[in-house]
C-alpha cells in the first residue's frame, strides 16, 4: 500500500495538521474564492482587451456605405407591407422578402422547417426562413459570413426587428456591386426566433430528421451492426424518440463553411445605443476577437455601445465606481450564462463552431431598462449603423483563418476589459479544493480509525510476547523510517530527519558484522509477522463494503437518470389523466418525484456502517468537485454557482453518529433543513419566487407566490424543452449530476450509525 | 509606329513562307450574355502545328510547349488555371469547364512505360513554364480516371488501354494571377501586342467574377483518312463579368477590357468574334456596330443565333451592346443537368460529402461521377449512399481505389443512370485525420481544400450546350452539328473542411511544456501514492574463504 493507504502515516505530522485545520482551511477557501471572484472586477485585476488576430485589420478601409436612404425606404415599405397584409397574422412576409432580395440580384432561397412539439398532443408548427446569398467574385464559395435578423410580427410582445431587416437589405444592395468580397455573404431572415435559426443551421450542416443521408451513414462508424428489430407495439409509445422533434428540412442553396455571423436586432432606425450580446447556448462565448471587433468599431463609428452593465458613456475616474459597475456586468453576464439559454440568435451558431454576436439597438424605455443618463444621448441612425456593419463585415472579410487567436473562455468586466480563464479559474478551483480537502480529511480519518483499532489489537496481543514484539516493531519502524525518509521529506521537519539519521547511525554502529545473521533472522520474522498481521487486518478490520457503497451509488445515479427521463412521462400522465397543461404536469410531476425521493432514498442504503457512509461521503465530494470543475471549464458561471451553493453543504455534511445529545440533534436538524433547501428544484423555486418578489413588489404575498410558482413552472418547462430541441444541457446537469449528489447528501444526513 | 511598319513589312514577307510550312493560327472570341446579370467572354487561340515531331524548329506554334510534348511523349494535355466557380445552374454550360485552382491531365504515348515519372517531369516543367505550383502534383494527389475522361484528339486505334496512360490532378488551393497570365500570353504568336490577346490585360480580367486560362493540346487528323496527325494547341481564356459590378448592363469591349480591339493579329489566318444573340428575343439588346453576318444553328433541339464579326488587320474597333429594357424579371430555367456539392457536418470527427445531381430532362442521363479525395480525408466505400440507400439500382458501374496515407488519394468512380426529372444524392462520409505537425500548411486554421468532383455526361440534348463538337476546332463547327449525344465534362464546386488543427501559438507551446512537467511529476507522485515498499532480504555476499570457513564452522557445531 502506498502513501494514501499506508497504515503508518496516520501519525505523520501533516495528517495531524490537516485534521486540525481542515475546517477553517475549507472555510477560508470558500471565502477566498468569493473574494477572488469579486476582486476580478477591479480594474487592477483584469486586462484591457486587444486584437489578437492581426488579419482583422479593423477600421482600415474607407467607408463607402451610402444606403441610408434606401434603408429608410426599405424600412417604410416593410412596415407598410406588414400593416397592410400581416397586421394580425404571425406569418412572415416571405414573398415580399424574396422579391426584394431577388431585385438585389442575390441568389434567393426559402427554407421550410417544422417542429413536432415534444410535449404537446402532436401539434406541429411550421415556419419558413428566407435567405439570399451574395456570391463573392473569384471564389468557389468555400467560405461564408452570415448576416441574420429574426422576423417578429407586429403583434409580437417583443421589440420588432424591422429596422434590422431593412438595414440588412440596404446593406445587401450596397454590397452586391462590390468587387472586394472574398467570402460569400448569406443574408438570412428567420422565423420563430431561435427555432428558425436552429432549423436553418441544422439543415445547413446536414442534420436531418429523416435519417436518410447523414446520420445513417455517419452511424456506420460507430454502429456495431446489431439490429434489434422492431419493438413490440406496447413499447412503441415508450420508445418514441423525441430527440428529433425539430425537422430542419432541406436547403436548396448553400455556400461554404461559415466563418462568422452577425445577428441584427433593431427595432427602429432611431436608436440611442447598441448592446452587444455574446452569451450563447450553454454559456458558450464567441471568440473574444469578434466581441472586441464589434466594440472597437462602434467606438470608431461614434456609436454608443454597452455590454450588460457597462455603458461606454459612463466612464468614471473613480476606481470604486468602476468596480461596482464591473461587478454588475460580471454578475449579469454570469446570470445570462448560467441558464445556458442564448440571449439572441447568435447563440445557436456557437455549438456549430461559428463565432457570432448580436447587435441590438436600444432606445429609451427599452424593456431591458434604461441605463443612467441614456436620455442625454443623441440618437443614432441608419447611416452610422450601416458604416459599422460595413466595417465589421470588411474586417471579417479580411480574415484568412477562422477565429482561433484570442480567448474562447473569458468574462467581460466592461466593454473593454476582460478576465481570461487563467484569472477566473482559481476562484472555482478554491471551492473545489475545499471539497477535495474535506474528502482527503475524511479519508485520513477512516484510515486513522482503523489504525487505532489495529494498534489496540496489537497491544492485546503484545502482552503475551512483549519482548519479541518490541524487536519486531523496532525493526519495522526502522525499515519504515528508512523508506519514508526520501518520500515525505516535505512533511517531516528537518530536525526530525537529523535525529532519525543520527539514531540510525548509532544503531548501525552498535550492530557489528557478527550480529548480522541474527538481524536477518529477525527481519525475516518481522516480515512474516507483518504479513500475517495484514492478512488478519484485511479479514477483520476493513468494514467498507464495496458492494454496498457501489450499489447505492449506482442506484442513486440511476434515480437521477430517471428524473432526467421523467418529464416525458409526467407530461403524458398529466395531460391524459389529469387534464393539465404540460408545464403544470411536468412541474408537479417533478415535485412528486422529489418528495418521493426525499422519503425513500434514505432507506436505499441498507445496513450502513460508519465506514460505508464515510466512503460514500468521500466519493460524493470527489464527484461534486470534479463535476463543478468540468462544468466550470465549459460554462464557468454555472460551475461556480453550483460550487458556491453546494460547498457549504459539502463541508457541513458528515456521517451522523448514534449518540443523541441535544445539541448535536439541533445541529443535525439544521443541517437537514439546509440540505432540503438546497434541493435543486427547491432552489430554483425559491430563486424565482424571490425574483418575482423583486419584479412585482406591489402585489400581495399570495399572488407573488403564485407568480413565482408560474415562473418556476415556465422555467422548468423551458429548460426541458431547450434540452430537447437545442441541446441545452442545464436540465441534464441538474438531474443527472446535482440531483444524485444531493440524494447522497440526504442519505448521509438521514442515516445514523454507530462508530 | 516604326515598329508597326517593320512588323507589317516582315509579315508581308513571311506569310508566304508560313503558308508553305503549314502552321496555322486562328483567333476567336465568343461572347454570350448570361441573363439576367452576367456576361461570358471566351477567347480561343488555335495553333495548328504541321511541322516535324521533334520541334527543333517551330513557326507559329510555341516551341516551349512543343518541346514538352515531344520530349515527354504527351499525346494530349489539358491545363487550366482558374479562379472562381462556374455556376452551371444559372449560367448554363461553358465551352470548356475548369476546376477552381489548377487542373492538369494528360495522356502519354502508348510506348511510355514509366508514366508516373514522366508525369512528374511534365508537371514540374509546366510549373516552371506557367509559374504555377504544379510541382506540387505528386502521386499523392494524382489519379487515373477509369471512366470519366476520354481523349478528344486522334488516338491510335491499336492501343486499347488508354486509361493507363492518363493522369489527372487538381490543386484547388492554387491562386491564379498575373504571373500565370504573362507566360501564357508569351506562347501566342502575336504575344499581347496585336490581336485579341492585346485585350487580355490583367488589370481588367482579374477583376471579373470568374476567370480561367487554359492550354489544351491534342492531335488532329491531317487528312480525311487520318493517316497522319498534326498537333493542335488551343489556348483559351474564359471570363465572366458581372453587370452589377460593371454597374451597367450595356457592355462593350472598351468597358470590359479597358480598351478597344486594335485589329486582328497579323499572323492569324482568321480572326472572328461571335456574339450569341439568342437571348436577344427575351432580353432585347442592340449590337453596335452591326455584325458582318448572322449564323443560325439548329443543334440538338435548341436554336442558336450567332452574330459574326470578321476582324481586319488594322483598324481599332469597339463592339458593344445596348440593352433596351432594364430590370426585367428573369425566370431562370435550369439546364438539363445541374449539380451541387457540399460538405456536411460540424466538429472535428466526422463529415460527409454530398453531391446532388439533378436531371431536369425528360429522359434518363448517364453520368460518370469521379470523387477524388485527398489522403487526409479518408472516404469509405461502406458509407456510400445513393439517395440514402446503400444498394442502389442507379449504379451501373463502380470503381473504387482506396487511398494510402501520404501516398495515394481516394478515388471513387460511379457510372450512374439518373432517372428523368429527379435529383440523386450521392453521400459519402469521411473521418478527419490528424496530420503530422509539419504537414499543416501555413495558416492552418484557414481550412483544407477538397477538390472538385468530375462529372462527365453524355447529354441527350444540346440545350445550354456551347461546347464545340469533338471533331471541330473553331466556332463554325457548331452550326447544325446535331449528334445523338453531346459529351461534356463538368467540375463541381469544391469544399473546405477544417481538420483538427493544433494551436500553433505561444500558449500551445506553454501547454505542451506544462503537460510535460505534469507528466514528469506524475510518475513519482503515482509511485508514492500507490506503491508499497517491501523489505528486501539483503544477502551479504560471502567470500569463498568465508564459505569454506563456514563449512568447517558447521562441522564443528
Amino acid at each position: 500500500m502506498g502513501l494514501l493507504s499506508d497504515p503508518e502515516y496516520g501519525s505523520v505530522k501533516w495528517v495531524k495538521v490537516l485534521k486540525k485545520i481542515n475546517f477553517p482551511l475549507c472555510c477560508l477557501c470558500y471565502v477566498g474564492s468569493i473574494l477572488w471572484f469579486f476582486t476580478l472586477a477591479h480594474p487592477e485585476f483584469n486586462n484591457e482587451t486587444y486584437f489578437s488576430e492581426n488579419a482583422l485589420l479593423p477600421g482600415l478601409v474607407r467607408n463607402e456605405f451610402n444606403g441610408e436612404h434606401s434603408a429608410n425606404k426599405f424600412f417604410n415599405e416593410f412596415i407598410q407591407e406588414l400593416e397592410d397584409k400581416y397586421e394580425d397574422s404571425n406569418e412572415m412576409p416571405v414573398d415580399w422578402l424574396v422579391a426584394k432580395m431577388s431585385q438585389l440580384s442575390l441568389e434567393v432561397y426559402t427554407h421550410n422547417f417544422s417542429l413536432n412539439y415534444p410535449f404537446g398532443q402532436g401539434q406541429t408548427y411550421k415556419g419558413t426562413n428566407v435567405y439570399g446569398i451574395l456570391r463573392a467574385p473569384r471564389t468557389s464559395s468555400l467560405e461564408a459570413l452570415v448576416v441574420t435578423a429574426p422576423y417578429r410580427s407586429l403583434s409580437n410582445h417583443q421589440k420588432g426587428t424591422a429596422a434590422g431587416i431593412a438595414l440588412m437589405l440596404a446593406f445587401a444592395q450596397f454590397a452586391r456591386p462590390q468587387n472586394y468580397w472574398a467570402k460569400d455573404i448569406i443574408f438570412l431572415i428567420t422565423e420563430h426566433e431561435q427555432l428558425g435559426m436552429q432549423a436553418w443551421l441544422e439543415a445547413y450542416h446536414g442534420l436531418q430528421q429523416e435519417t436518410s443521408t447523414f446520420y445513417t451513414s455517419l452511424g456506420s462508424f460507430w454502429q456495431t451492426g446489431f439490429d434489434f428489430g422492431k419493438p413490440p407495439q406496447i413499447f412503441e409509445w415508450l420508445m418514441t424518440d423525441h430527440s428529433k422533434s425539430l425537422d430542419p428540412g432541406v436547403l436548396k442553396g448553400r455556400s461554404g463553411s461559415i466563418q462568422a455571423a452577425i445577428n441584427l436586432e433593431f427595432h427602429t432606425p432611431k436608436f440611442k445605443y447598441i448592446e452587444v450580446k455574446v452569451e450563447g447556448l450553454n454559456g458558450q462565448l464567441p471568440n473574444l476577437d469578434l466581441v472586441n471587433l464589434a466594440h472597437k468599431l462602434c467606438v470608431l463609428s461614434d456609436i454608443h455601445h454597452s455590454y450588460q452593465n457597462s455603458f461606454t458613456w459612463l466612464r468614471s475616474r473613480n476606481n470604486i465606481d468602476e468596480w461596482v459597475y464591473s461587478i454588475g456586468t460580471m454578475l449579469k453576464m454570469s446570470a445570462a450564462q448560467v441558464t445556458g439559454v442564448p440571449n439572441g440568435n447568435h447563440g445557436l451558431f456557437l455549438p456549430f463552431g461559428i463565432d457570432a454576436i448580436t447587435l441590438e439597438g436600444r432606445e429609451l424605455n427599452d424593456p431591458a431598462g434604461d441605463p443612467p443618463r441614456a436620455q442625454y444621448l443623441s440618437t443614432r441612425n441608419f447611416y452610422l449603423l450601416g458604416i459599422t456593419l460595413e466595417r465589421v463585415l470588411r474586417s471579417l472579410n479580411n480574415l484568412l483563418e477562422r477565429f482561433h487567436q484570442s480567448y474562447f473562455f473569458y468574462m467581460l468586466a466592461a466593454t473593454n476589459r476582460y478576465i481570461s480563464i487563467g484569472q477566473y479559474m482559481p476562484s472555482l478551483c478554491l471551492l473545489c479544493g475545499a471539497m477535495l480537502t474535506r474528502a482527503l480529511c475524511l479519508w485520513v480519518t477512516i484510515q486513522q480509525d482503523e489504525e487505532i483499532e489495529k494498534r489496540q489489537d496489537e497491544k492485546d496481543k503484545g502482552l503475551k510476547e512483549k519482548k519479541s514484539e518490541e524487536i519486531l516493531e523496532n525493526t519495522e519502524e526502522k525499515a519504515d523510517s528508512e523508506e519514508k525518509e526520501p518520500l515525505i521529506k516535505d512533511v517531516i521537519k528537518p530536525k526530525e530527519d537529523v535525529i532519525n539519521t543520527k539514531e540510525d547511525e548509532i544503531k548501525t554502529n552498535e550492530e557489528v558484522v557478527m550480529a548480522k545473521e541474527d538481524e536477518i533472522n529477525a527481519k525475516k520474522a518481522a516480515i512474516k509477522a507483518k504479513n500475517d498481521e495484514i492478512e488478519t487486518k484485511n479479514g477483520a478490520d476493513l468494514n467498507i463494503s464495496i458492494v454496498n457503497v457501489g450499489c447505492n451509488y449506482f442506484l442513486v445515479h440511476i434515480l437521477g437518470y430517471a428524473a432526467n427521463c421523467s418529464p416525458e412521462y409526467f407530461n403524458y400522465i398529466g395531460t391524459t389523466y389529469f387534464d393539465q397543461t404540460p408545464e403544470a404536469s411536468i412541474f408537479y410531476g417533478l415535485i412528486a418525484l422529489s418528495v418521493f425521493y426525499l422519503f425513500v432514498t434514505p432507506f436505499a442504503f441498507r445496513f450502513p456502517t460508519f465506514e460505508d457512509l464515510s466512503m460514500t461521503n468521500i466519493l460524493l465530494l470527489i464527484e461534486l468537485a470534479t463535476a463543478c470543475l468540468a462544468i466550470g471549464m465549459h460554462n464557468f458561471p454555472l460551475g461556480l454557482l453550483i460550487a458556491v451553493l453546494y460547498t457549504p453543504l459539502a463541508l457541513l455534511v458528515g456521517v451522523v453518529g448514534d449518540d443523541c445529545r441535544k445539541r448535536s440533534a439541533i445541529v443535525l436538524f439544521l443541517k437537514r433543513i439546509l440540505c432540503i433547501i438546497l434541493q435543486p428544484l427547491f432552489v430554483v423555486s425559491i430563486a424565482l419566487i424571490l425574483y418575482s418578489w423583486v419584479l412585482f413588489p406591489e402585489e400581495g404575498v399570495l399572488s407573488k407566490m403564485s407568480r413565482g410558482r408560474d415562473a418556476t413552472m415556465q422555467g422548468v418547462m423551458f429548460s426541458v424543452v431547450d434540452s430537447v430541441i437545442y441541446g441545452n444541457w442545464l436540465f441534464q446537469v441538474v438531474t443527472m449530476v446535482i440531483f444524485p449528489t444531493w440524494i447522497l447528501f440526504w442519505q448521509i444526513l438521514c442515516n445514523r450509525v454507530t462508530y | 509606329m516604326l515598329n508597326l511598319r517593320l512588323l507589317l513589312f516582315s509579315v508581308a514577307f513571311l506569310s508566304p513562307i508560313l503558308q508553305i510550312k503549314g502552321d496555322d493560327f486562328k483567333e476567336e472570341m465568343f461572347i454570350k450574355p448570361l441573363p439576367p446579370s452576367h456576361l461570358y467572354v471566351y477567347f480561343q487561340f488555335l495553333t495548328l502545328a504541321n511541322g516535324e515531331e521533334s520541334f527543333e524548329h517551330s513557326h507559329l506554334a510555341p516551341r516551349s510547349l512543343g518541346e514538352i510534348v515531344s520530349r515527354y511523349q504527351v499525346e494530349e494535355l489539358h491545363l487550366t488555371l482558374t479562379e472562381g466557380q462556374w455556376k452551371h445552374n444559372t449560367w448554363g454550360y461553358p465551352v470548356l469547364d475548369a476546376a477552381p485552382g489548377a487542373e492538369l491531365y494528360a495522356w502519354f504515348a502508348p510506348d511510355v512505360v514509366d508514366v508516373d515519372t514522366q508525369w512528374k517531369k511534365l508537371s514540374s516543367t509546366l510549373s516552371g513554364l506557367f509559374c504555377a505550383s504544379l510541382n506540387f502534383i505528386e502521386n499523392m494527389n494524382t489519379v487515373s480516371p477509369k471512366m470519366a475522361l476520354w481523349p478528344t484528339g486522334a488516338y491510335s486505334k491499336s492501343h486499347q488501354n488508354i486509361t493507363s496512360q492518363l493522369r489527372y490532378a487538381s490543386l484547388p488551393r492554387e491562386i491564379v494571377c498575373t504571373e500565370n497570365l504573362t507566360p501564357w500570353k508569351k506562347l501566342l504568336p502575336c504575344e499581347s501586342s496585336h490581336g485579341f490577346s492585346s485585350l487580355l490585360n490583367s488589370r481588367m480580367i482579374h477583376n471579373t467574377n470568374y476567370h480561367s486560362i487554359g492550354v489544351h493540346i491534342r492531335r488532329m487528323c491531317s487528312g480525311s483518312n487520318c493517316l497522319d496527325t498534326s498537333l493542335e494547341i488551343k489556348q483559351t481564356v474564359a471570363l465572366v463579368y458581372d453587370f452589377k459590378i460593371l454597374n451597367t448592363m450595356d457592355w462593350s469591349l472598351r468597358k470590359l477590357f479597358g480598351q478597344g480591339l486594335p485589329g486582328a493579329c497579323p499572323l492569324s489566318s482568321s480572326s472572328r468574334i461571335y456574339v450569341d444573340i439568342t437571348s436577344n428575343s427575351s432580353y432585347p439588346f442592340k449590337l453596335l456596330p452591326e455584325p458582318n453576318s448572322i449564323m443560325f444553328s439548329h443543334r440538338g433541339g435548341s436554336k442558336t443565333e450567332l452574330a459574326v464579326y470578321e476582324i481586319n488587320h488594322s483598324n481599332m474597333m469597339n463592339i458593344g451592346a445596348k440593352y433596351e429594357m432594364r430590370n426585367k424579371i428573369f425566370v431562370n430555367i435550369p439546364p438539363p443537368l445541374t449539380f451541387n456539392r457540399y460538405v456536411l457536418g460540424y466538429g472535428k470527427e466526422f463529415g460527409g460529402i454530398v453531391t446532388e445531381l439533378s436531371n431536369n430532362y425528360w429522359a434518363p442521363i448517364d453520368v460518370v461521377l469521379l470523387e477524388n479525395a485527398p489522403w487526409w480525408l479518408p472516404i469509405q466505400l461502406s458509407t456510400l449512399r445513393i439517395n440514402g440507400e446503400a444498394e442502389s439500382k442507379l449504379i451501373m458501374s463502380q470503381y473504387y481505389s482506396p487511398g494510402r496515407s501520404r501516398q495515394k488519394p481516394y478515388h471513387l468512380e460511379l457510372l450512374l443512370k439518373l432517372p428523368p426529372k429527379s435529383t440523386t444524392t450521392v453521400t459519402i462520409d469521411f473521418e478527419f485525420v490528424f496530420l503530422k505537425w509539419q504537414e499543416y500548411p501555413p495558416d492552418a486554421n484557414h481550412g483544407f481544400y477538397v477538390g472538385s468532383a468530375l462529372l462527365s455526361a453524355n447529354l441527350p440534348t444540346a440545350k445550354n450546350y456551347t461546347s464545340l463538337p469533338i471533331t471541330g476546332s473553331t466556332f463554325d463547327s457548331i452550326v447544325n452539328a446535331s449528334k445523338p449525344w453531346y459529351p461534356i465534362v463538368f467540375r463541381t464546386n469544391g469544399g473546405m473542411v477544417s481538420l483538427p488543427t493544433p494551436d500553433f501559438s505561444m500558449p500551445y507551446n506553454v501547454i505542451c511544456l506544462a503537460c510535460t512537467v505534469v507528466a514528469l511529476a506524475f510518475g513519482p507522485l503515482n509511485n508514492i501514492c500507490t506503491k508499497e515498499v517491501v523489505l528486501k532480504i539483503i544477502v551479504v555476499p560471502v567470500s569463498l574463504r568465508q564459505k569454506i570457513f563456514n563449512i568447517f564452522k558447521k562441522k564443528k557445531d
